[in-house]
């Protein structure tokens, strides 16, 4: 096993840089929630939210071989999303009838293009059921974990802990700390998968 | 603690590592094996997205989205990633599991990477002819033999000796050392045939193309 690195998205963003465009949707799929409620909370027009962070994450593709690592690649993607929210904010005051193509940039010129203009459900009620019966699901199955497992992912997701870090709290190896944080996962993504299918034949 | 499941299908092992890189703690190669398995395997996509998913909601329910929103962005931000130029990093890649890459994305580096292999000596052969160069025109000032062509040019163009640029008129404002009117009218007088051929050769000269837009230069020796 490597050493532990300061960021755990090192890897992921060394082979973007590399020209892996599928390891940045890798990146995406696991920071879109988290740039989303950030955007959220800046700006109100929920409906804004996706197509500022879709256009964050495509500013974050383009300057990404500038990223020398020296802040992890979370705290660098918050920026630039603060700052691309900002500016959607100043377009706004501009001109309050901000259409979803400015925040595209001048590139998009295809007519047809929709890009993140797919009707997103975002606060229908079925979409916040949806969301609360995740979130109940989720804290009924860490419940449901034996002690080892629940204090092994806890440790990591929650408190952030390295798994060397962990391995000395639950003194065990980091091998074992390894695997109680992954069969925690799979636990819970067992009682999940019935709520992950998603419709209109998306597929990861 | 038992120790992992022996059951080790060859999807469990994907999302064991699937499980270690969304920590940051998988392996080179077990890295190259999650890549390969983002790409080609739809369940071990579900996997990570519900693995991050997890993560999110515990930290707080406010991050628990509806699985087809996160899908749907996804597809969108695919559609314009894909009109997006290839980032490429200075360093070469390495690694235990060969990942193919999109076609665009090989034609894209191959051609970069190509360019840089041949633009530095490229680059420093230019430099040296242009260096060569230089000296062959301006060496004939510096010798002995080259005294009179460089006193010449005082006066006009300079017919050039080497091989290089042999035949060639290049004109010329270099500065000349000073001469004494003996020595400049011994040179002219010892230039005056070749010059009379030179004015012949203007009006029709050898170079001359048919309808070509070259414009013939004759020399003018100055009245003296």
């Amino acid at each position: 096993m490597t050493m532990l690195n300061p960021d755990p998205d090192a890897a992921l963003v060394e082979r973007v840089k590399q020209g892996d465009v599928r390891a940045f949707e890798m990146l995406v799929v696991k920071y879109q929630r988290r740039i989303e409620r950030l955007i959220g909370r800046m700006v109100r027009d929920v409906d804004l939210v996706p197509d500022i962070a879709q256009e964050t994450f495509i500013r974050a593709y383009r300057a990404l071989p500038q990223f020398r690592a020296e802040s992890a690649f979370y705290t660098w993607l918050y920026r630039i999303a603060v700052n691309t929210a900002k500016k959607a904010l100043v377009d706004m005051k501009r001109d309050p009838v901000m259409t979803h193509t400015a925040l595209q940039g001048a590139d998009d010129d295809d007519e047809t293009y929709r890009g993140g203009l797919e009707p997103t459900d975002g606060e229908t009620p079925e979409a916040l059921l949806a969301s609360k019966e995740i979130a109940e699901t989720v804290n009924a199955a860490i419940a449901a974990l034996s002690e080892d497992l629940r204090q092994a992912i806890t440790l990591r997701e929650i408190e952030g802990l390295s798994y060397e870090e962990i391995s000395d709290v639950m003194n065990c190896p980091i091998g074992t700390v390894r695997s109680r944080i992954f069969r925690a996962r799979e636990a819970i993504a067992e009682r999940l998968r019935p709520l992950l299918d998603t419709r209109d034949g998306n597929r990861w | 603690m038992s120790q992992p499941d022996s059951d080790r299908s060859s999807s469990d092992s994907s999302r064991r590592i699937l499980s270690a890189l969304a920590d940051g703690d998988a392996t080179d190669s077990e890295a190259a094996r999650a890549f390969q398995a983002w790409r080609d395997d739809p369940d071990a996509r579900a996997s990570w997205h519900a693995y991050q998913l997890i993560g999110d909601v515990l930290r707080s329910d406010d991050l628990a989205a509806e699985p087809a929103a996160d899908a749907a962005f996804l597809v969108a931000l695919r559609a314009r990633l894909a009109d997006e130029p290839v980032v490429l990093a200075p360093q070469p890649r390495v690694e235990d599991v060969p990942i193919p890459l999109p076609a665009a994305a090989n034609a894209s580096g191959a051609a970069i990477r190509s360019r840089g292999r041949w633009q530095g000596p490229v680059a420093m052969a230019a430099g040296f002819l242009a260096v060569v160069g230089v000296l062959n025109v301006a060496g004939p000032f510096k010798s002995d033999a080259g005294t009179n062509l460089a006193s010449t040019a005082a006066s006009g163009p300079l017919m050039a000796s080497t091989t290089a640029v042999n035949n060639a008129v290049v004109p010329t404002s270099l500065q000349t050392p000073a001469q004494t009117p003996a020595q400049t009218q011994a040179a002219a007088d010892q230039l005056a045939p070749y010059l009379a051929a030179h004015r012949q050769s203007g009006k029709s000269g050898p170079f001359q193309m048919p309808g070509s837009d070259i414009r013939n230069v004759s020399l003018v020796q100055p009245a003296r």
